[in-house]
């Protein structure tokens, strides 16, 4: 294939189509450049339009609608939600309820993920498919048997029934990536490993598990963010308003009929940095998890 | 290993038994739970202090305010009457939404309160049948706002018209302000209810307040040629450029937003209206003062007034941890001194009838005359009706908003008709 496509690279060799290339180049740089400013000025509308609202009034809102200039800038609807809203105490919840679930999400599908990679026994296959079939299940249907669960265990309207049913959830979709990264660290590594003396916990404790921290810390950020931004299961398993998460917390300033939006979004502003940051420290790993192993 | 393994797996089993018994509720906690729908803004701070002086006067038995998103609330409630401790009081709408919980054993009765607070004497009968099951009280009415045609004075002055009294004169009013290029009425139909309001009205106006409950009680058919008159009096409305172009794309309150502006000059809204009005005035007198209502237009002077008095109140769940304390709650919720500082933070329109009125505005004076004087109140099209057929009804009008040719009616009235059937026959097997 390289071989036929030079003869006709030879020819752009000679000065003037170089130029004419590098103009080429130029005109579709600005054109892609244009493009992608107006792409990225349309996805940034809604964020601004967020930040926007989070200094104004409502009475301000209601009088002049929303895309006029405003009447007064109030940046205390930030303070307003963080007291009165209690974004400061949801967050912290938000935090109880992530962290924990990470680590065992990860602890727990990395254990699995390794046998499942590493072991010949019946019925591998087997198993690891029903990991990938529990990734299909819409979680709406099990809504109510979680329920029903937690009431019984005695974990309604509690972190732990938020962590376990986040944890659980999540093992299929962690074990199907997992797996799949570990099965291409190659066999030798642990071989030798083995022929040295390392136990098999040792194996995955010491040699696996800081080889697959490309795909961890990208399941990382992934995970943090899906369970940092779950709704439907925190209003469903949670009741009592001091144990809710930042994201059903926020909802709780939406009214009836009268809502107060800039200080809704105020706090909603605030709920959303933590993923920011996340995935801003953390996006390096993501991307590198993106395009594992495909520069093989 | 398998020793490894073992270890592991006594880890992991371990950790989640810890988790549950860590998580047990202590026993002791002599804690009253409730869980509240007051999430706008003017209602939540009202709750907060009246529980903050409850538990002020009470601390061996503190509440616990949960204030949850009101249309979060309403699909969560099933979750928490079922729970093991239920949260022990719940807000919650009069009627058939409370038939719904209370025929099914969720919601306890507290006829002892009611006989030893001696409530007979001061919620009238009306209020008293609301809560009132098979002779037992399992509900607690607490406060009601009145729905009604609002407008901006000075609009309808400057036009030269008078508020409207009947529908003659509604039609009249559209064609004069849409004349002087203002729209006549708003309205936001993004969430359908609004739209629900004007199917209440014409048809208790146009067919009586009894045929309309019949209707909303699944006993009357939306087949029937009554209820297309309905429609086609309504589509008289569209005919006539009453309402404001683009009403789908607005929320209620989006839509409050001309009439604020001086482009639109009426409204059909409930009591609510005004909190938001109050903000929107904020720093205009003349402005806050430019808004007033009138009683739906009479359509047939014949046909006897029924209006729209959406009541709220607050229930005992039955599997509630802490049934006794929760009790005295709710005699403190029902009494005379939060019923009198409803009526003076909130200007809601209180149920009990010993409350002073000398702090009445204007606006509440004229909104309980407008209630009184009713022949007969009901509640709202999607709380008289039970919650299918609501859904069903708000998708139905919302739908002739959009489209208000005959095909369309008798398309959506035949559709809603297989629903009130269909649930007709449930009911009766139930």
């Amino acid at each position: 294939m390289t071989t036929t496509a030079q003869p006709s690279n030879v020819a752009y060799l000679s000065a003037a189509p170089v130029v004419q290339r590098a103009r080429k180049n130029r005109s579709q740089q600005i054109f892609f450049f244009s493009v992608m400013l107006i792409f990225t000025l349309i996805w940034l509308i809604p964020m601004f339009s967020a930040l926007y609202t989070s200094i104004r009034v409502q009475g301000d809102l209601t009088r002049n609608g929303f895309w006029s200039l405003p009447s007064e800038i109030n940046f205390g609807n930030f303070a307003t939600a963080w007291e009165r809203g209690r974004v400061g105490t949801y967050l912290g919840n938000s935090f109880i309820i992530t962290i924990p679930s990470l680590i065992g999400m990860l602890f727990l599908s990395s254990l699995a993920a390794y046998a499942l990679a590493r072991y010949k026994f019946k019925g591998n296959m087997l198993l690891y498919f029903m990991f990938v079939a529990g990734t299909m299940l819409p979680f709406q249907i099990l809504l109510l048997p979680v329920f029903y669960l937690t009431t019984r265990l005695g974990l309604y309207n509690q972190f732990g029934g938020l962590i376990l049913i986040h944890t659980a959830f999540q093992l299929g979709f962690c074990t199907f990536v997992l797996r799949n990264f570990m099965r291409t660290v190659p066999t030798e590594i642990l071989e030798a490993a083995r022929i040295d003396g390392a136990g098999e916990f040792r194996l995955y404790w010491q040699i696996m598990l800081p080889l697959s921290l490309p795909a961890l810390a990208a399941l990382a950020t992934l995970e943090f963010t899906w369970v940092f931004n779950d709704y439907l299961w925190a209003i469903v398993l949670i009741s009592s308003a001091g144990k809710k998460p930042v994201t059903a917390g926020v909802a709780a300033l939406k009214g009836q009929f009268n809502t107060d939006w800039p200080v809704l979004v105020a706090g909603a502003l605030i709920a959303t940095l933590p993923t920011v940051f996340v995935f801003t420290f953390l996006q390096r790993y993501f991307i590198q998890g993106l395009t594992l192993g495909s520069g093989k | 290993m398998y020793k490894k393994v073992l270890a592991l797996l006594t880890v992991v089993a371990l950790l989640a038994v810890g988790f549950s018994v860590a998580s047990q509720p202590t026993v002791a906690q002599m804690k009253i739970v409730y869980n509240s729908y007051a999430s706008d803004p003017i209602p939540r701070a009202f709750t907060e202090s009246v529980v903050a002086a409850w538990n002020k006067a009470n601390p061996n038995m503190p509440v616990e305010l949960n204030i949850i998103n009101h249309e979060d609330f309403k699909q969560a409630i099933r979750t928490y009457l079922v729970a093991d401790p239920a949260p022990d009081v719940l807000d919650w709408f009069a009627g058939n939404r409370a038939q719904f919980f209370i025929s099914r054993g969720l919601i306890a009765d507290f006829s002892d309160v009611w006989q030893a607070e001696g409530w007979d004497a001061v919620y009238p009968a009306g209020f008293k049948a609301l809560a009132t099951v098979d002779g037992k009280q399992y509900f607690l009415p607490n406060n009601y706002y009145w729905w009604a045609l609002y407008f901006r004075p000075s609009i309808l002055k400057d036009a030269g018209l008078e508020p409207p009294k009947t529908w003659d004169d509604l039609l009249n009013a559209c064609r004069v302000l849409n004349e002087k290029g203002i729209i006549p009425i708003t309205i936001g139909t993004k969430a359908p209810w609004p739209a629900a309001a004007w199917f209440d009205y014409i048809n208790m106006r146009l067919n009586g307040p009894q045929f309309h409950l019949d209707l909303m009680l699944l006993k009357e058919s939306y087949t029937d040629p009554r209820v297309k008159a309905v429609f086609l009096k309504w589509k008289e409305l569209f005919d006539n450029k009453c309402y404001i172009e683009n009403s789908a794309a607005l929320e209620w309150a989006d839509a409050l937003t001309p009439m604020a502006q001086g482009k639109a000059a009426m409204y059909l809204m409930g009591g609510f209206i005004t909190d938001s009005w109050q903000l929107a005035a904020k720093d205009d007198p003349n402005l806050q003062a430019d808004l007033d209502f009138v009683r739906f237009p009479i359509i047939d002077p014949n046909v006897p007034i029924g209006e729209d008095a959406p009541t709220d109140g607050v229930f005992l769940a039955a599997r509630g941890g802490n049934l006794e304390a929760a009790k005295k709650f709710l005699a403190y919720l029902g009494s005379r001194e939060v019923a009198q500082r409803g009526v003076d933070e909130l200007g809601r329109l209180p149920v009990r009838t010993d409350v002073s009125t000398e702090r009445f505005t204007e606006a509440q004076k004229k909104g309980i005359a407008l209630i009184q004087s009713a022949d007969m109140v009901l509640q709202f099209y999607d709380r008289d009706t039970t919650p299918e057929m609501a859904e069903r009804g708000l998708n139905a009008f919302a739908s002739f908003f959009a489209d208000q040719s005959e095909a369309n009616i008798d398309a959506l009235l035949a559709d809603l008709e297989e629903t009130r059937a269909r649930l007709a026959a449930e009911q009766a097997k139930e």
